[in-house]
């Protein structure tokens, strides 16, 4: 039963985020308000609970599983975009790949030039 | 045939009157797709994910469920989406340490490659011609789901066709920084953790933290942000152009 509290906590701060989401009009999901939350809440306290840390644990690897329901619509859909699949799929791919490689250059050029000039701080 | 539909259509019935049946066949495909991309040596272009989605898709094809009655009752399930995006928070505070080291490097990449994110696949769909409806789906590509689904709906966008985009691009996420820090020679677990979730939101995230909970970590902070970011951004940017 460790985990039930921290799952409890989870909630709430699901519940809260959806609250400040609806109150202030915002376009971001009530789980992600409430994930900043959460973490700021963690700072604050400057320690985590087991029971916080197994419940997120035991969510965060059924993620995937999570998913997978709204993954299943795809192969119901995908006669009616027929006419565009090739356009989907060279957007998809070159984007993705082009994304992929101008972050992974921009954070290691920027981080890379953080380390040699540490000693400047 | 007759004597055998006797006893089955009330025990279909029965079964599709709740979720547990769609909650139980999403249970199996599930674990059957774990075992399944063990046994096949943990392939990168076929996630357990993909399996799963596979699997479903021919069951609740192949046994006349349809896809309308599976949802529903798979709805049971995918609510935990919800708290479980939540929980990303704590592997968030338990490796804080190493974000502070890297925030400048994040602060800057940030906003340049989120935008990219969407920017490269939006502007070859539109240099190919592509509808309306399939650049508002594309547009949040690279967006946590939860989140994804709420921008495509804003947009005017398939919700479904928005999953899809989301599924190959998380895949594919996967795969691109794989190959890319093995050619690039990058092996820093932050860079590449932060790459996996700015790009290929949950999936790539999945795949961070088989690498390690550092990479993991930095893979949720990269894919809020870009949630967070993106959600912001896109509608309004959206607005502007149309």
């Amino acid at each position: 039963m460790g985990w039930l509290w921290g799952f409890f906590i989870l909630v709430l701060f699901f519940l809260l985020g959806e609250a400040i989401r609806v109150v202030a009009g915002l376009p971001v999901s009530g789980g992600v308000i409430g994930m900043v939350l959460v973490t700021l809440k963690l700072m604050i306290r400057g320690d985590i609970t087991d029971s916080l840390a197994s419940a997120s644990q035991g969510l965060i690897s059924v993620l995937v599983l999570l998913i997978t329901p709204g993954v299943v619509g795809v192969f119901f859909i995908a006669d009616q975009f027929a006419g565009e699949w090739w356009i989907l799929a060279v957007a998809l791919v070159v984007g993705t790949f082009l994304s992929v490689a101008t972050t992974l250059w921009l954070m290691n050029t920027v981080a890379g030039a953080e380390k040699e000039g540490a000693g400047h701080d | 045939m007759t004597e055998r539909s006797d006893w089955l259509s009330p025990v279909m019935e029965v079964w599709l009157s709740g979720p547990m049946l769609s909650i139980g066949l999403t249970l199996a495909a599930f674990i059957a797709a774990q075992w399944l991309f063990a046994k096949l040596r943990r392939p990168l272009w076929m996630p357990p994910v993909l399996i799963a989605a596979v699997i479903l898709a021919v069951i609740v094809w192949g046994s006349g469920i349809g896809f309308h009655q599976y949802e529903q009752g798979a709805r049971w399930l995918t609510v935990l989406l919800g708290p479980a995006t939540v929980a990303l928070g704590v592997p968030l505070y338990q490796q804080m340490h190493h974000i502070r080291a890297l925030w400048r490097p994040i602060l800057f990449t940030l906003p340049i490659a989120a935008t990219l994110a969407a920017g490269y696949a939006l502007g070859i769909a539109w240099l190919m011609g592509a509808s309306p409806l399939v650049m508002a789906s594309l547009a949040p590509k690279s967006v946590t789901a939860p989140i994804a689904m709420g921008i495509a709906n804003q947009l005017g966008g398939s919700v479904s066709l928005t999953l899809g985009g989301l599924l190959v691009t998380g895949v594919l996420a996967s795969l691109f920084v794989e190959w890319l820090t093995r050619w690039l020679n990058i092996t820093d677990e932050r860079i590449i953790g932060f790459t996996l979730g700015l790009n290929g939101h949950a999936i790539a995230t999945a795949r961070a933290f088989e690498i390690s909970p550092l990479a993991g970590a930095f893979s949720s902070l990269g894919m809020g942000l870009t949630g967070v970011f993106t959600a912001l951004f896109l509608p309004l940017a959206f607005m502007l152009v149309s």
